[in-house]
């Protein structure tokens, strides 16, 4: 188990490597130049100077070695764009909000989800079952944006309940954002959980454990839950990472001041390193969910052990 | 008397296209010590019989519309959940066919030996993980103390099928219905296996229903034999007395269509095949279900209109017919049993 | 008695009536064929039969209506701004006045082209990726497989976001590329999963044995039967990548105006929402339909396709 670990961790450096690559390869296409565009148009001489300041007019491999070493020991040098401000500010400001609201969503999905997917499964084809799996399919298929706004139209403005409708402070504050974010992705676990529990639930295997005289409880919860949560847990990594990263346009709805509105921002300026350090940040984050899934997925799934990664 | 006692049972199936007769009217016993075989072909209800006495037929599409499964003097069909739940795995237990399924791949298989052990016996775990090991080896699994945290995966096809068996035995059922516990193995195995079954069954004093399609495999094991066709018992005996002589035309098809490698009388040239296709359970046969591929039926027969009753034709021997061997032009009259 | 083939059978019930009608013993099984059972299948589901009505009427809308409508999409009329849903305006008027409908409908037009181009070039990319990997197998294989994983790694909007900054500017085809580059990867890898189970198969060994060449195996063995699983894959992707526009726009890095397409319209109503709710809600309704139906049709298309995942 361990090994596998191990192995699986020793993968994902080159992996963060090549993606600091492209990404940084990316960036270089991008016309246009953080000086060039603020407000003032600023002398050649100094542009000059903050060029060659910022290192942009070295080769690109030694620029990439110098990021790659900044990454390594956490330096995800200056800001560009905003003076005397390092990447690493802006980070420490502004990311733990947005990761706040991405866990919360996801463990909102996840739990919900997954709590709503099996009493679906297990009280197939009832009133429950066609209720849940209806509101799932809506909420699946709504926006977030739209999700947000209704919630906010009905619940903040219309209904008065006492919800803020921007910031991220008080948990109140938190309530709105998260479900509207983590709506959907709650709606689709339910599907899977409850697609998976009843297409486990016709296994031979479950025939075994009933014909064994095994209560009914532990049938499910142990045989039944253990393979149906596999597929969950799959679609699980790639769902936190999406939800870590992807949340800007809930955090505009709901101004809250976390990483999106500055990665917005630093695109349309062209400023290089907030970028870089951003989705470099980001990127990491989506690697290691990944991560944690594959790992969960051997605890989950003997077999998989055994295959050589 | 008997251990097990099956009156009058039905089971039928009500689906979207229709109700399926899968099980129609089928009495049996079964004795202490004793084996019987339940021989057909796939679709006769064998299966569904087996599921129906354990109570682990799908309940919404699957109804027990009639009958009564007597075990131990108790009505199984009668009994609410909790009681079966009681019931299976430690006074009844069950092995299926295909080994390589029937095992949850995300469990060792000691755990599944054990959670067995220990929902019917309140030990703790260490004990029932000794139990465990023990059952592995009686059942020959090599190296069973090692093996005993592997999963499902790291064990062939005949060594799974073992494991099932140790998991049926952990509880010393009274009687264990075995379906069709060969047909997934290759030949050598499948001997083995049966052999297994049948020490271990003399060596706890259980009795056993050995469900197959394979007359061989009945011959070798069974005391009694029952021969199901269409949801229906056709003919029952003992199982010298079976293959002696047999009364009904379909046992007679199924014993021609063995092959046979040497004996006197040997048939070369073809196997023969019985023509024709089981029938639609859904819409069986007016009367007898195995007229339309009957050698023997003529359209204007009996029991092409009346459903022929079963008969002891001879002591002990019984079958549902209009034409038994012992009965037809130029059949030589039988020496009395 | 030796049933011969050459000689009549003795006269038996099933010989003296005439041919038994279908399903009962001894008659012969209807022809069946993979498409049509599905089609059949896919008929009795009243849900995806929906579905498909709902999606079908969408697209027709979006196509036909601009044609028919009496109203320019893009004309301004500050006179008639903000109008909720009227007789004249069945879907109101947006913050400059212009018709709803009607942009609704070219909207539809945008988003949905933008939809099924990106899809379809997500598909040509994820077939040719995953077809390789999984044909070839071996190191190439690995080696693709360990790319995949890597790109895996990309977050999806921030990239779609670089994609986009790199060409400069967002419209139609910019947008296109930039979807489809960072969502192909699902589909090489179910391609490839779907290639290699099939690989495995007896009649491509029995291809292979009688000596087919490797694009015929790939052509006329592989290709079609992966078929059903790409066209499931189809009504799975199209939402998302609508979606991902939408976000895009409705971040402001979307098609610029004039030209609407629905995120960009969504955009437009943001500020609005608690006096005008309905410019952003028609056209996050007519995204919310559009993923409900695909939804659905890929649900039943899968169910359709592979009857074993039905639950009794």
């Amino acid at each position: 188990m361990t090994t596998f670990i191990v192995r699986r961790l020793f993968w994902t450096i080159p992996v963060i490597l090549l993606v600091i690559l492209m990404t940084f390869g990316m960036m270089r296409q991008i016309k246009g130049n953080p000086f060039r565009t603020s407000e003032r148009a600023i002398p050649a001489e100094i542009q000059a100077n903050l060029e060659r300041k910022y290192g942009l007019n070295d080769p690109w491999y030694v620029q990439y070695a110098k990021y790659v070493k900044g990454v390594a020991t956490f330096d995800l040098g200056p800001s560009l764009v905003l003076r005397n401000r390092d990447v690493n500010d802006i980070v420490r400001e502004h990311f733990p909000r947005s990761l706040e609201l991405g866990g919360l969503a996801f463990l909102f999905a996840f739990v919900f989800g997954i709590a709503v997917g099996t009493l679906s499964a297990l009280k197939a084809n009832t009133v429950f079952d066609y209720g849940a799996m209806f509101i799932s399919n809506v909420g699946y298929a709504v926006p977030s944006f739209l999700v947000a706004t209704l919630l906010i139209y009905f619940l903040a403005l219309q209904w008065d309940l006492g919800f803020p409708t921007s910031g991220w402070t008080t948990p109140e504050s938190k309530i709105l954002p998260v479900v509207a974010l983590g709506l959907g992705p709650m709606a689709a676990f339910a599907r899977l959980v409850r697609g998976t529990m009843l297409e486990t639930m016709q296994q031979d295997y479950i025939r075994t454990a009933k014909a064994k005289g095994l209560r009914w409880r532990r049938v499910v919860g142990l045989h039944v839950l253990r393979n149906s949560l596999i597929p969950v847990v799959t679609a699980a990594g790639p769902t936190l990472g999406f939800l870590i990263t992807g949340s800007f346009v809930i955090e505009q709805i709901f101004a809250i001041p976390g990483i999106g509105r500055y990665y917005v921002t630093a695109v349309t300026s062209r400023d290089y390193s907030v970028v870089m350090g951003l989705t470099v940040l980001l990127s990491i984050i989506v690697i290691l969910a990944n991560l944690f899934v594959d790992v969960l997925y051997g605890i989950l799934d003997p077999r998989t052990r055994d295959i050589r990664t | 008397m008997a251990l097990l006692e099956v009156n009058n049972l039905k089971t039928h199936f009500f689906t979207r296209e229709g109700v399926v007769r899968a099980v129609d009217g089928i009495s049996f016993e079964v004795e202490s010590g004793k084996t019987l075989g339940i021989v057909g072909e796939s679709g006769c209800g064998k299966s569904v019989t087996a599921l129906s006495i354990m109570g682990l037929i799908p309940k919404p599409p699957a109804k027990i519309v009639d009958g009564s499964v007597l075990f131990d003097g108790r009505d199984l069909t009668k009994l609410p959940e909790k009681q079966l739940e009681d019931v299976r795995g430690r006074e009844i237990a069950m092995i299926f066919q295909d080994p390589m399924t029937s095992l949850n791949p995300t469990l060792t298989i000691g755990t599944q030996i054990t959670e067995t052990i220990r929902r019917h016996y309140d030990v703790p775990k260490r004990q029932a993980r000794k139990k465990a090991v023990e059952l592995l080896e009686e059942v020959q699994i090599p190296r069973a103390a090692d093996r005993l945290d592997d999963y499902p995966h790291r064990f062939s096809g005949g060594m799974r099928q073992r494991v099932m068996i140790a998991i049926a035995l952990s509880c010393d059922p009274k009687l264990l219905i075995a379906d069709e516990p060969t047909t997934a193995l290759d030949v050598t195995v499948q001997a083995a296996v049966l052999d297994l079954l049948d020490d271990l069954r003399q060596a706890h004093e259980m009795a056993m229903i050995l469900i197959t399609h394979d007359m061989g495999v009945v011959a070798e094991s069974a005391d009694d034999i029952a021969v199901m066709y269409g949801g229906q018992i056709v003919e029952q005996a003992s199982v010298n007395d079976l293959f002696d002589r047999p009364e009904h035309p379909y046992t007679e098809a199924l014993l021609g269509a063995l092959p046979q490698i040497e004996g006197e009388g040997i048939r070369a040239g073809r196997l023969t095949a019985i023509p024709g296709r089981p029938p639609d359970l859904k819409n069986p046969p007016p009367a007898c279900r195995f007229a339309p591929r009957c050698k023997y039926a003529n359209a204007n027969d009996t029991c092409t209109t009346v459903m022929p009753e079963l008969r002891e034709i001879h002591k002990d021997h019984w079958v549902r017919t209009a034409h038994p061997a012992c009965e037809r032009a130029g059949a030589q009259v039988p020496v009395q049993a | 008695m030796v049933v011969n083939p050459r000689e009549a059978p003795t006269p038996t019930i099933a010989g003296d009536v005439a041919p038994l009608a279908q399903g009962t013993a001894g008659a012969p099984l209807r022809q069946s064929n993979l498409w049509r059972d599905a089609w059949g299948r896919y008929v009795r589901n009243r849900a995806a039969v929906a579905a498909g009505a709902a999606f079908v009427l969408l697209l027709l809308f979006c196509v036909i209506w601009p044609f028919v409508s009496p109203y320019d999409g893009n004309k301004l009329d500050f006179s008639l701004k903000n109008e909720g849903p009227s007789l004249s305006h069945p879907f109101g008027t947006d913050n400059f006045g212009r018709d709803m409908m009607t942009r609704t409908a070219e909207g539809g037009r945008v988003s949905i082209g933008i939809g099924f181009a990106a899809t379809i070039a997500i598909l040509l990319a994820g077939v040719a990726y995953g077809a390789i990997s999984g044909f070839v197998g071996g190191r190439l294989d690995n080696a693709m497989m360990r790319v995949l994983d890597t790109l895996y790694g990309l977050p999806y909007l921030p990239f779609a976001i670089i994609i986009l900054a790199i060409f400069g500017d967002a419209n139609f085809w910019t947008m296109v590329v930039a979807l489809s580059v960072v969502s192909w990867f699902t589909t090489a890898r179910i391609v490839r999963g779907q290639i290699i189970t099939l690989k495995e198969n007896d009649y491509v060994r029995a291809a292979r044995a009688v000596g087919a060449r490797w694009y015929r195996i790939l052509g006329r063995h592989l290709l079609p039967n992966t078929l059903g699983v790409l066209i499931i894959a189809i009504f799975l992707e199209l939402p998302g990548v609508i979606l991902g526009e939408a976000f895009l726009s409705f971040i402001g890095l979307g098609i610029g105006a004039p030209d609407a397409s629905w995120g960009q319209m969504a955009n437009d109503g943001r500020t609005a929402y608690r006096t005008s709710p309905h410019i952003i809600a028609v056209p996050s309704i007519a995204i919310a339909t559009l993923i409900l139906s695909a939804n659905f049709i890929a649900d039943g298309l899968r169910d359709a396709l592979d009857p074993r995942t039905r639950e009794t």
